[in-house]
C-alpha cells in the first residue's frame, strides 16, 4: 500500500470526527530528577527532562547510555530510586504498567503469538473492557490507518517484519495512550523499510498532532528525520537537548557533535570573543577565522570548531565567508555525493559536495570556503 | 539494549509478590514436609517418649541394614556407570554418524521414560529367566539341563534392568550438547588428520562431560530410589534401602524401624540430589531430567 | 561425520542396532509377545492365545485400570495447579529465597516413592488429619511425587518465555488478572500440557507409594500385576502391562494433538 493511501486513510478518519483528538492525548511526560540504580549500580542518573504535549522527543546515545532505561521508566517496568514521573498532570511514578496510559511499541514488535492481527488489536481494548461494537470499530480504524486493513486475519509469523510493526503501531495506538513510547521501533527492519516506515510514523504524527511521543533509538538519522527535540544521553545522563536543527547545527559538545553526524573538529585558539555582529575570530595554525561567536569563552583558550562536511564548499556563500587552502589527500565518490579530504594548516578537513565532473586529483592544491554562520565553537574540555 | 538494560528486565513489578507463594508452600507443606518431619520424628521417638539415637544405633548396627545400604549404593554405582557408558554410546551414534530415522530412534527412547519401570524388569524374566528364552535357548544349543546363565536373580539383573530404564536420562542432555557441537568443529578437526578415537577424546568429550555429569547425577538420584524394579526381580539378597523400608513398614509393621530406614534412605537421596543440584548450577543449562 | 569410511559406518550402525535392539527392542517385544502367549516353553511361544486379554477385560483388572486413570488424572491435574501456581508465584521473588524456594518445590522428586508413603502413612494415620484407608492417600501420594515436575516444566517454559509479551500486555492496561488468563498461559500451553502428560505417566507407573498406602477397592494397575507376578501369573501380568503401557501412551499421544496456538512460536 502506497504511503500516500495511508494518510489519505488517517485524514479522512481523523475529518470523520473519530476520536483522535480525545482529550487523552496530548499529555506531555516529565522526568523530575529521575535516578535509576540496581543496588549501588547507578544505571540512570537524575535525568531531569519534559516533553511538550504533542512533541517528537527523540532520546538517542550509544548502547548502555541508559536511553531504553528512561523509557522503561515512563512506561513503569523501571521503578525510578528517586525522582518523579509525570504523564500529562498525573504523577505515574507510583502507578504500575497498565494503570498508566501508555502506548508501547518495541524492536521485536512483541506481537502475541497467538492471537490474529486483530485480536492484537483489540487486546488493549478488551483489557480495558470496551463494548464488543467498539473494540471491532476501533480495531478497523487503526488498521486502517498502519494500511493492514487485508490481513486482520492472519497471525503474527504470517506478516514480514514491517507489517508486524505495522500491526504492533496500530495496537499501541488502538487504546488511545496519552502517550507513545517507542524502544527502537526500526531497530530490526532492513535498510529501505526503515526508510519507509520513518517516513510513515512521520505522515501518522502529521495525522495526530497532539500525540506525545517518546523515541528511543540509537540512530541520528531516525532522530534527525523525526524528532522535534532531541536529548542525547551518555552513560547514564542527558549530556545535550534541544530542537533537532540547532542541536545538529550547534552542538553543544564534542561528543554531541560527533553523535549527530559527521562533523570536521578543528582545534582553534579564541583571539576575540566578539569580533562584531556576533562573531568571533579564531586562530587555526597560522591563519584567522570568523566564526559564530559563542558566550562564556575567554580570549586565549583552546577551543574545538565544529565544521559539517557539507558546510566547506569550493566557492564562497554566505556572509562573511572563509577561505583556506587545502591540498587534497583523499577523494571519494559516493554515487550521489563527494567526500573530499584535504590538508590544511597541519590538520584534516573532509567535504561533501555534488558529484563533480571533474574532480580534482591528489595532491592538488585548491581553496575552499566555508561562512561564519556553520562554525560553531565547542569549548575543549566539554 | 544491552548490559545496563538487562536487569530492568526482572523488576518488572514493584510489590514482591510473597503472597503468592504461600498457598503451594503450605499445600506441599501439609502433604509432603510434615509426613517428612513425622518420620524424622517417629525415627528419634519410637514408642518411647523422649528423643533418643537408639534405635538408630539397633538398625545401624543390623546387618540387614548395613546389606541394604551396601547393595542400594553398589547398584546405584554401578547402574549409573553403565547409563553413562551406554548412553554416550548411543547418543555417539545418533549424533554423529547419520543414518536414517536416528531421530525417530532417539525419541523412541525417550519415550521409555513414560513406561512403567517395572516393564522391563517383568520382561526380563521372560528373556533371561531361568526358563527364559535365553536359557531354553542355550540349552538346546549346548544340550545342557540346567540352564546356565544365572545372573537375573543377583544385583546384576537388577543393574541391567536399571540400565535399561535409565538411560534416557543420560541420553537426552547428551543429545542436546552433542547438537550444540559444529559440525564444521569436527570437520576441520578430521581435515587435520584427527581419527574419530583422537575427535571423541580431544573435541566430543570435552564438551559431553557437563550433561554426563548431570544425566550421571541424576541416575545415581533415581537408581538409590528405584524401587519397582528391585521388587518385580526380587532376587534373594538383593534387598535396596527403598525395599527394606517396605518389608518393615507392610510386613513386619515396625513403623519405627521403617522409619529410621527411611530417615537415612531419605538423606543419602538428599546428599545426591544436592549433588545433583551442584552439577547443574556449575555447569549450566542441562537439567538432565524429567524437567 | 564422524565416521568416513564405509566400513566403520556399518561398523557403527551394526553396534547401534545391537544394543538398541538388546536393551530397548528385545523387552518391548517379549513383553507384548508374552501377553499373547498361551504356553512357553520353547524358545518362543508354542501358540498365541487373546485368553489373557479376554479375561483382563472381564476381570476386576480392568478396573485397577480405571483407578489408574481417574488417580493419574487427578493427581496430575492438582500438579498442574499447584506446580503452575508456584512456577508463577516464584517469577516474583529475588535473589536467596527464590534458590531456596527453587529447592523446596522440587526436593518431592528427590525423595524415594517408599518413604513418601511411609510418611503419609505415619502423618495421616493420626489427629489432625486422617486420610488413612481412603482414597486420597494414593491421590496425594501420586500428587507429591509427580508435582516436583510440573513445576519443572514450567518453570523452565516461564523462564523461555520472555518477559517481553507480558510487559507488552501490562503496557496496554491488561491487569495482572487478565494478562495471565489471555497472554501467559496460553503462550506456555505447551509447556503445561508436557507437564500434565509427564505427571501422568509418572501416575500410571507409580508402585512404591501406592503399595504403602492404598485402601482396599482402590488398587492401581501396577500393584495388581506385581500380587499377579508375584503369584507366578507373568503371562497376565504381562497382558496387563500392555495394557498399562498403550493406555498411559495412548493419553499421551491424544495430550500431544491438543492444537496449541502459540505452538510456532518466534
Amino acid at each position: 500500500m502506497a504511503p500516500g493511501a495511508v494518510i489519505d486513510d488517517v485524514r479522512s478518519a481523523v475529518r470523520a470526527g473519530s476520536s483522535w483528538s480525545s482529550p487523552k492525548l496530548g499529555s506531555g511526560i516529565g522526568f523530575e530528577d529521575v535516578t535509576v540504580s540496581y543496588g549501588k549500580l547507578v544505571v540512570l542518573a537524575s535525568l531531569s527532562l519534559t516533553i511538550e504535549p504533542g512533541e517528537i522527543m527523540a532520546l538517542i546515545g550509544p548502547s548502555g547510555s541508559a536511553k531504553t532505561t528512561a523509557l522503561r521508566a515512563v512506561a513503569g517496568f523501571v521503578r525510578p530510586a528517586s525522582g518523579r514521573i509525570r504523564i500529562g498532570e498525573r504523577d505515574v511514578t507510583d502507578l504500575p504498567p497498565h494503570a498508566r496510559d501508555i502506548g508501547m511499541v518495541v524492536q521485536n514488535y512483541a506481537l502475541f503469538p497467538h492471537m490474529r492481527v486483530e485480536d492484537n488489536v483489540a487486546f488493549g481494548l478488551r483489557a480495558r473492557r470496551e463494548a464488543k461494537e467498539a473494540v471491532k470499530q476501533r480495531v478497523a480504524e487503526c488498521l486502517r490507518m498502519v494500511g493492514m486493513s487485508a490481513y486482520t486475519q492472519r497471525y503474527p509469523r504470517e506478516l514480514s517484519g514491517g507489517q508486524q510493526q505495522r500491526v504492533a503501531i496500530a495496537r499501541a495506538l488502538a487504546v488511545r495512550p496519552r502517550v507513545l513510547l517507542l524502544d527502537e521501533p526500526l531497530s530490526a527492519l532492513d535498510a529501505q523499510i526503515r526508510h519507509s516506515m520513518l517516513q510513515e510514523l512521520a505522515r501518522l504524527h502529521e495525522a495526530m498532532p497532539s500525540l506525545t511521543v517518546l523515541y528511543v533509538t540509537h540512530d541520528q538519522t531516525e532522530a534527525l528525520t523525526l524528532a522535534d527535540r532531541i536529548a542525547i544521553m551518555r552513560d547514564g545522563r542527558l549530556v545535550a537537548s534541544g530542537p533537532s536543527q540547532a542541536l545538529y547545527r550547534e552542538p553543544p559538545t564534542r561528543f554531541a557533535a560527533e553523535f549527530l553526524g559527521r562533523a570536521n573538529l578543528l582545534p582553534v585558539t579564541l583571539e576575540a570573543a566578539d569580533a562584531g555582529d556576533g562573531l568571533a575570530r579564531v586562530r587555526l595554525g597560522e591563519i584567522s577565522l570568523l566564526v559564530k561567536a559563542r558566550p562564556g569563552l575567554s580570549v586565549g583558550r583552546d577551543c574545538l570548531l565544529c565544521i559539517r562536511p557539507h558546510g566547506i564548499a569550493m566557492r564562497p556563500g554566505g556572509r562573511p565567508s572563509n577561505e583556506l587552502t587545502g591540498v587534497v589527500r583523499a577523494m571519494q565518490w559516493q554515487g550521489d555525493l563527494h567526500s573530499v579530504t584535504l590538508e590544511t594548516q597541519g590538520v584534516l578537513i573532509r567535504m561533501i559536495c555534488a558529484p563533480l565532473r571533474d574532480p580534482p586529483s591528489l595532491g592538488v592544491r585548491f581553496p575552499i570556503h566555508f561562512a561564519a554562520e556553520d562554525a560553531t565553537l565547542i569549548p575543549e574540555d566539554a | 539494549m544491552t548490559s545496563i538494560a538487562a536487569p530492568a528486565i526482572r523488576r518488572t513489578s514493584f510489590n514482591t509478590g510473597w503472597q503468592w507463594v504461600l498457598p503451594p508452600l503450605f499445600f506441599l507443606s501439609v502433604l509432603f514436609f510434615y509426613p517428612l518431619a513425622l518420620i524424622v520424628r517417629e525415627s528419634l521417638l519410637g514408642h518411647g517418649r523422649s528423643l533418643s539415637l537408639s534405635h538408630y544405633d539397633a538398625v545401624f548396627t543390623s546387618g540387614l541394614f548395613q546389606d541394604a545400604l551396601l547393595h542400594t549404593i553398589v547398584i546405584a554405582l554401578a547402574a549409573s556407570a553403565g547409563c553413562l557408558v551406554l548412553g554416550f554410546v548411543l547418543a555417539l551414534v545418533l549424533s554423529f554418524v547419520a543414518f536414517p530415522g536416528a531421530r525417530l530412534l532417539a525419541r523412541l527412547i525417550d519415550t521409555f521414560i513414560a513406561l512403567p519401570t517395572f516393564l522391563v524388569a517383568l520382561s526380563f524374566t521372560f528373556i533371561y529367566g531361568s526358563a527364559g528364552i535365553l536359557n531354553i535357548s542355550l540349552m538346546h544349543l549346548l544340550h545342557v539341563r540346567l540352564p546356565p546363565v544365572d545372573f537375573l536373580y543377583s544385583a546384576w539383573g537388577v543393574i541391567l534392568a536399571e540400565v535399561t530404564v535409565y538411560t534416557p536420562f543420560v541420553l537426552r542432555p547428551l543429545l542436546a550438547s552433542f547438537s550444540l557441537i559444529e559440525p564444521a568443529q569436527i570437520e576441520i578437526a578430521n581435515s587435520l588428520g584427527a581419527g574419530p578415537w583422537r575427535i571423541i577424546r580431544q573435541v566430543i568429550l570435552p564438551a559431553a562431560i557437563p550433561a554426563l555429569l548431570a544425566g550421571g547425577s541424576l541416575c545415581l538420584l533415581l537408581t538409590t530410589n528405584e524401587f519397582g524394579i528391585v521388587l518385580f526381580i526380587s532376587a534373594k539378597g538383593v534387598i535396596t534401602l527403598p525395599l527394606l523400608v517396605y518389608d518393615q513398614a507392610v510386613q513386619e509393621f515396625d513403623y519405627t524401624t521403617a522409619c529410621v530406614i527411611a530417615a537415612a534412605n531419605i538423606g543419602l537421596s538428599l546428599t545426591l540430589y544436592s549433588l545433583y543440584r551442584m552439577i547443574i548450577t556449575r555447569f549450566g543449562g542441562f537439567r538432565a531430567g524429567l524437567v | 561425520m564422524l565416521v568416513w569410511s564405509r566400513s566403520g559406518r556399518i561398523g557403527a550402525w551394526l553396534l547401534f542396532s545391537l544394543l538398541f535392539g538388546v536393551i530397548y527392542v528385545l523387552p518391548v517385544a517379549v513383553i507384548a509377545i508374552a501377553s499373547f502367549a498361551g504356553q512357553w516353553n520353547g524358545v518362543l511361544p508354542s501358540h498365541l492365545t487373546f485368553a489373557h486379554y479376554a479375561r483382563a477385560v472381564h476381570s476386576s483388572l480392568s478396573a485397577e485400570l480405571r483407578v489408574s486413570l481417574i488417580t493419574g488424572v487427578m493427581a496430575s491435574a492438582v500438579a498442574l495447579v499447584v506446580g503452575t501456581w508456584a512456577a508463577l508465584a516464584l517469577r516474583k521473588i529475588y535473589g536467596a529465597s527464590r534458590l531456596v524456594l527453587d529447592i523446596v518445590f522440587f526436593i518431592p522428586s528427590a525423595v524415594p516413592s517408599v518413604s513418601v508413603g511411609l510418611g503419609l502413612l505415619v502423618a495421616f494415620s493420626r489427629p489432625p488429619i486422617l486420610l488413612n484407608g481412603t482414597i486420597a492417600m494414593v491421590v496425594v501420594a501420586h500428587f507429591v511425587l509427580t508435582s516436583a515436575f510440573t513445576y519443572g516444566n514450567v518453570s523452565a517454559g516461564l523462564a523461555r518465555l520472555g518477559p517481553e509479551f507480558e510487559q507488552m500486555a501490562e503496557s496496554l492496561g491488561a491487569r495482572p488478572g487478565y494478562r495471565l488468563r489471555h497472554v501467559t498461559l496460553p503462550l506456555i500451553t505447551p509447556y503445561l500440557i508436557a507437564a500434565f502428560s509427564l505427571s501422568f505417566a509418572l501416575s500410571m507407573g507409580e508402585l512404591g507409594a501406592t503399595m504403602m498406602v492404598y485402601p482396599p477397592g482402590w488398587r492401581t494397575l501396577p500393584v495388581g500385576i506385581f500380587a499377579l507376578a508375584d503369584r507366578g501369573d507373568i503371562f497376565e501380568s504381562a497382558t496387563l502391562t500392555v495394557l498399562l503401557a498403550c493406555a498411559t501412551l495412548a493419553v499421551l499421544v491424544g495430550l500431544s494433538y491438543i492444537p496449541t496456538r502459540a505452538a510456532s512460536r518466534r
